[in-house]
C-alpha cells in the first residue's frame, strides 16, 4: 500500500453501504503508476511516493499548522474559516475551499440551481448516488481511484431543466502554506439537466510561503444532458513545489455541448486530465488549454475524447510555453467507436521551448473504428522566431520584454477563443510565466 | 538430424487472392523442434561457425529466456509456442552450388512462379543481383564477380562469417544489440541466414542489390539477419522482397536488418512485403516481427527506408534511424495496406543525436475489411541535436465500416532549436471522388484502386522502378474484395 493511501481515516458517511462500497473500490483500484505505466510515461511520479503527506483537516494537519504558522498574523487561522477572498474581476456564485475543505457556499442562488456540500447531498438522499463514480474506470485512472478512496469533500451542483445561469459558478481553492505536506481530495458532481446552461470556473491558488509542498487531487464528474451547455474554465496556479492532479470526467448527451479552457502555470507536478464521452448524436466538445512554466516543473495536459455516436464533434487546441528545466507533456486521444459515423475530431498541439534544458513530450493519438469520419491531429514544437525577436529589438524593446510579448501573442489565439469577454480578459491577464524559483 | 518433408503442391482453388500460395517439394534438412542451448550449438555446428559467434548466440539465448514477449502493440494473436518450431531448415544439398546449373531445379521453378527467374536475370545482365534466400540458407548468389571487381561484398551472412569475419564481428549487433527487444534477441540466438553487404569507401554500387526471401518448410520460423555496411562516401540501394507459400498454420518470422552508414555515405533500403496474409476469415498467415534499424554514424550520412507492406497476418515493424552524425538525414516512406483480418502495427523511430540532422516521415495506411492498423512512431530530439528538423505526415484511409485505423506518434523534444511538425489525418474515400470516377465510366473497384494508388503515390515514387510496378499491382490485388 502506498503512503498516499492511508488506513484508519475517519470519513463522513462510513455507515452508508453504497458510499463505503465505492470508497472500497477506490482503495482496491489504486496503484501508483510507475515509469512503465503507459499513461504516465512522460510524467514521472518518483517524488510523490516518498512524500509524507497528511490528509487535510485531520488533527495531525491542524497541530502541524499551528506549529509552523508562517502567516505572520500572530495566531494561525489557517484551519479556521477565512474571510472569503477573491481577486476575480467579475461576479459569480462563489464557493470557497481552504486546503480542500469547503468553507462557504454561494448564496442568492437563482431558482432551479442547487449547490450543496457533497456529503449533505449524500445524506439527503439526493440524486448524487446516481452519478457518483458512474463513468470513471478506476483501473485506468489511479488518482481518481485515490480520490474515491477519500471521497468526502466537494460540492454537488444541479441545474434544473431549462435554467440558464447568467453568472458563473466559481470554485475557489486556496491552499495555505503553514500546512506543510497536506493532501486534499475534492470531488465535485455537476449535473446540467436538459436545456440548462451554465459556466463553471475553477481557481486554484495558494497563500503564504511559495515553497510549500502539498498535493491537491480533484475529480469533477460532469453530466450534460440533452441540449444543455456547460462552459468550464480553470486556472491552476499552485505553489511551485505543489502537486496538482485532476480529472474531469464528462458525459455529454444528445445535442449537449461542453466547452473547456484550462490555464496551467503553477505546481511542480501537474496533470489536468479530461475524459469526455460524447454519448449521443450531435454532442460536441471543445477542449482548449494553455500551459506556461519555468523552473523544474512538469505540466501535463491529457485528454481522451470518445466519440460514441454519429454526428459528434470535438475540437482541441493546446499550446504551451516551456522554459528553465521544465517539461511540458501533452497526450491527446481521439477515439471513434464503430458506427460513430459522420464524426469530426480535430486536435492541435503546439509548444514553444524557451531554454536549452526545456523539454516537450507529446503523444497525440487517434483510435478509429469507423470509416466515415474526419479526424486529424497536428503537433509542432520549436523556439521563438529569431526574426520576430530581432524585429522587436531593433525597435527598442528589451529582450525580456520582447520575449514576453511574443509568448503572450503565441498563446492569445487559444485564449481569444473564450466567448465570454470578462473571463477572456481575466485569462489573458493570468497567462504569464511565473517567476523562476530562486 | 534429417527430417524429410514431403509437402504436396497446393494451388488454392477456393478463389483466394494470394498468388504465391504454393509449396515446393524439396527434402529439408531440419534440426528437431524446439529451442535450447543444444539446438543453438547444433545450428552453429551445422553452419561451421567460429566460437565467438556461438558465444554471441548463447548469450542472446540466455538473455532471451529472461525476457517477456511484448504486449504493448495493438495486436492480438494466439500465443506462440517457441518450443513448437523448427529453428533450422535448409534445402538439402550435399555440395554448395557454384553456379545456377547446380541449383535444385525445383527451387529454380519456385522462383519462376514468383517472377524472379534467376537465369533470365543473369541474361538481363547487370540490372539486379539476387541473393536468393530459400528458407534459411542462401542457395545462389549472382553477379558476385561483377560486384567483387568494385570490392563490394554481397553474400550470405554465413559466408561472410567465414570469409570476412572481422567485418562481421565489428558490426554484427552494433546497431541492434541482442538485448534490444524480445524478437531481436530471439533472432540473435537462432538466426540461420541472411545477407551481408559491404560497400567499400568511395564506391557507388552500380546496381540495385536485391534479396528474395521465401519461407518454405512447414513450421520453420524464419530468422533472417541482414547486415549492410556502407563505408565512407559510398552508396547502395538495396531491395528486399518477400513472398511466402500458403499455409494454415501461422508462421513466425523474426528478422533483423542492421545498417551502418558512415561519413558521406547513403543507403536506400526498399521493401515490398507480400507474405501470406491469411485467408478471408483470418485463418493462417505469417507473423512478422521485424527489427530494422540504421545508424547514420558519420557526418552527412543518409538512410532512406521505403516500404510497401501488404502481406502478413500480423506485422510488428518499426524501421528506425539513429541520426548520430552531424547533418545526417533519415527518411521513412511507408504504405501499409491491410485487408480481411490482417493486423499491422508499424511505423518508425527517428532519433536525432547529431547537429543539423533532419528526418522525414511519410506514412500512408489503408485499412479495409475487418483489419486493424496502427501507425506508431517516435521522433526524439536529444539535448545536443541543435537545429534538428522533423516533418511527419501520417494519413490513413478507411475502406468499409469494420476496419480500424490508429495513429500513435510519440514526439519528444529536448532541444529548443529543433523544429518538429507532425500531421495526421484519417478519412474515407470521399463520395465525391468516387462519383467523379464512376461518372467517367470506371467501375467502383477500379475507381477505388485508382484513388488508393493516388493516395500512396508520394511513397511509391521513392521505390525503384521494378518495385514500384510490383507494388502497385500488389495493392490492387490486396484491395480486391474490399469494395461493395
Amino acid at each position: 500500500m502506498s503512503g498516499l493511501l492511508q488506513k484508519n481515516i475517519d470519513l463522513a458517511g462510513s455507515n452508508i453501504p453504497w458510499l463505503e462500497g465505492l470508497r472500497d473500490k477506490g482503495r482496491e483500484a489504486f496503484i501508483l503508476p510507475t515509469a512503465k505505466t503507459e499513461a504516465w510515461k512522460y510524467t514521472k511520479l518518483r517524488d510523490l511516493s516518498a512524500d509524507d503527506f497528511v490528509l487535510s483537516g485531520t488533527d495531525e494537519d491542524k497541530s502541524h499548522g499551528e506549529e509552523h504558522c508562517t502567516c505572520g498574523q500572530g495566531e494561525c487561522h489557517c484551519h479556521h474559516h477565512h474571510e472569503p477572498q477573491t481577486n476575480l474581476p467579475f461576479a459569480g456564485y462563489e464557493i470557497h475551499f481552504e486546503n480542500g475543505i469547503l468553507q462557504t457556499l454561494a448564496f442568492d442562488l437563482p431558482k432551479g440551481v442547487m449547490i450543496k456540500p457533497l456529503m449533505e447531498a449524500v445524506f439527503d438522499g439526493d440524486d448524487v448516488k446516481k452519478y457518483l463514480g458512474k463513468d470513471i474506470d478506476l483501473a485506468s485512472y489511479p488518482f481518481a481511484a485515490l480520490n474515491t478512496a477519500y471521497l468526502e469533500e466537494g460540492v454537488y451542483i444541479e441545474i434544473e431543466e431549462g435554467v440558464i445561469l447568467s453568472k458563473p459558478i466559481i470554485l475557489i481553492n486556496h491552499t495555505h502554506s503553514c500546512h506543510q505536506n497536506i493532501m486534499a481530495y475534492l470531488r465535485n458532481v455537476i449535473v446540467l439537466e436538459n436545456d440548462a446552461k451554465a459556466t463553471i470556473i475553477e481557481d486554484f491558488e495558494y497563500t503564504g510561503e511559495e515553497k510549500s509542498r502539498y498535493f491537491n487531487n480533484i475529480v469533477n464528474e460532469i453530466y450534460i444532458n440533452k441540449q444543455a451547455k456547460l462552459e468550464h474554465y480553470k486556472l491552476q496556479n499552485e505553489a511551485y513545489k505543489a502537486v496538482h492532479i485532476s480529472l474531469s470526467s464528462v458525459r455529454v448527451r444528445e445535442g449537449g455541448f461542453y466547452e473547456s479552457f484550462c490555464c496551467q502555470k503553477g505546481a511542480n507536478l501537474a496533470r489536468n486530465e479530461t475524459k469526455i464521452s460524447l454519448k449521443e448524436e450531435h454532442a460536441e466538445a471543445v477542449v482548449n488549454a494553455v500551459y506556461l512554466m519555468n523552473g523544474w516543473a512538469t505540466i501535463d495536459t491529457t485528454t481522451d475524447i470518445e466519440h460514441l455516436s454519429p454526428n459528434t464533434k470535438s475540437q482541441q487546441l493546446v499550446k504551451g510555453v516551456v522554459g528553465g528545466n521544465a517539461k511540458g507533456v501533452f497526450q491527446g486521444k481521439i477515439h471513434i467507436a464503430p458506427n460513430a459515423v459522420k464524426t469530426e475530431g480535430r486536435q492541435l498541439h503546439k509548444a514553444l521551448l524557451l531554454s536549452d534544458d526545456a523539454e516537450i513530450d507529446c503523444k497525440p493519438e487517434l483510435e478509429i473504428y469507423a470509416d466515415d469520419v474526419k479526424c486529424s491531429h497536428g503537433a509542432a514544437s520549436g523556439e521563438l522566431d529569431k526574426e520576430q525577436l530581432f524585429y522587436m529589438r531593433s525597435r527598442g524593446i528589451g529582450e525580456e520584454e520582447a520575449k514576453r510579448i511574443l509568448v503572450e501573442a503565441y498563446l492569445n489565439d487559444v485564449i481569444n477563443q473564450i466567448s465570454q469577454e470578462d473571463i477572456k480578459t481575466w485569462m489573458l491577464s493570468q497567462a504569464t510565466i511565473n517567476q523562476e524559483e530562486k | 538430424m534429417d527430417n524429410k518433408q514431403q509437402t504436396p503442391e497446393i494451388l488454392d482453388e477456393s478463389g483466394d487472392k494470394y498468388k504465391y500460395g504454393f509449396t515446393t517439394d524439396i527434402a529439408s534438412e531440419t534440426i528437431s523442434k524446439g529451442l535450447s542451448e543444444d539446438i543453438i550449438r547444433q545450428i552453429s555446428l551445422k553452419k561451421g561457425e567460429p566460437d565467438w559467434l556461438l558465444e554471441f548466440r548463447l548469450q542472446a539465448y540466455r538473455y532471451w529466456q529472461q525476457m517477456k514477449e511484448p504486449t504493448w502493440a495493438k495486436l492480438s494473436y494466439d500465443k506462440i509456442d517457441y518450443q513448437d518450431l523448427y529453428y533450422y531448415s535448409a534445402p538439402k544439398q550435399k555440395v554448395a552450388p557454384k553456379s545456377l546449373a547446380e541449383v535444385d531445379p525445383k527451387l529454380l521453378s519456385t522462383y519462376e512462379k514468383l517472377g524472379i527467374p534467376l537465369k533470365e536475370q543473369e541474361v538481363l545482365a547487370g540490372v539486379v543481383a539476387v541473393d536468393a534466400v530459400f528458407d534459411s540458407v542462401s542457395v545462389a548468389t549472382t553477379y558476385r564477380a561483377k560486384l567483387a571487381e568494385k570490392g563490394i561484398i554481397f553474400c550470405s551472412i554465413s559466408e561472410a562469417v567465414r570469409e570476412h569475419p572481422d567485418l562481421v564481428k565489428q558490426y554484427l549487433g552494433s546497431v541492434v544489440p541482442y538485448t534490444d527487444n524480445f524478437f531481436a534477441c530471439l533472432n540473435s540466438a537462432v538466426f540461420t541466414d541472411g545477407s551481408f553487404v559491404y560497400i567499400p569507401r568511395g564506391v557507388k554500387c552500380p546496381m540495385e542489390l536485391s534479396t528474395y526471401f521465401r519461407i518454405n518448410a512447414q513450421n520453420t520460423g524464419q530468422f533472417e539477419r541482414t547486415l549492410i555496411v556502407a563505408d565512407e562516401e559510398s552508396y547502395v540501394s538495396y531491395l528486399e522482397g518477400c513472398t511466402a507459400p500458403q499455409r494454415d498454420e501461422n508462421q513466425l518470422h523474426a528478422a533483423i536488418v542492421e545498417i551502418v552508414v558512415l561519413k558521406n555515405a547513403e543507403v536506400k533500403y526498399s521493401t515490398v512485403q507480400n507474405w501470406y496474409p491469411g485467408d478471408k476469415n483470418g485463418k493462417g498467415g505469417v507473423y512478422n516481427f521485424v527489427t530494422k534499424r540504421a545508424a547514420c554514424r558519420g557526418e552527412n550520412s543518409k538512410i532512406s527506408w521505403t516500404q510497401v507492406e501488404t502481406g502478413s497476418a500480423v506485422t510488428w515493424k518499426y524501421p528506425s534511424c539513429i541520426l548520430q552524425g552531424d547533418n545526417s538525414v533519415g527518411e521513412f516512406y511507408s504504405v501499409a495496406l491491410t485487408n480481411n483480418y490482417q493486423q499491422a502495427d508499424t511505423g518508425t523511430k527517428m532519433i536525432h543525436i547529431g547537429k543539423n540532422t533532419t528526418s522525414k516521415i511519410i506514412s500512408k495506411g489503408i485499412s479495409a475489411g475487418h483489419s486493424d492498423q496502427t501507425y506508431r512512431g517516435l521522433v526524439r530530439v536529444s539535448p545536443n541535436a541543435d537545429n534538428a528538423r522533423n516533418y511527419s505526415q501520417c494519413d490513413s484511409l478507411l475502406i468499409g465500416k469494420n476496419c480500424g485505423s490508429h495513429t500513435v506518434p510519440y514526439i519528444e523534444n529536448r532541444n529548443k532549436s529543433a523544429i518538429l511538425e507532425h500531421e495526421a489525418t484519417t478519412s474515407k474515400i470521399s463520395d465525391e471522388q468516387l462519383f467523379y470516377c464512376q461518372q467517367r465510366g470506371l467501375d467502383e473497384e477500379t475507381a477505388v484502386s485508382l484513388i488508393v494508388n493516388g493516395f500512396c503515390k508520394e511513397v511509391m515514387q521513392h521505390l525503384p522502378l521494378e518495385f514500384a510496378i510490383e507494388a502497385a499491382k500488389l495493392i490492387n490485388i490486396s484491395l480486391e474484395g474490399s469494395v461493395g
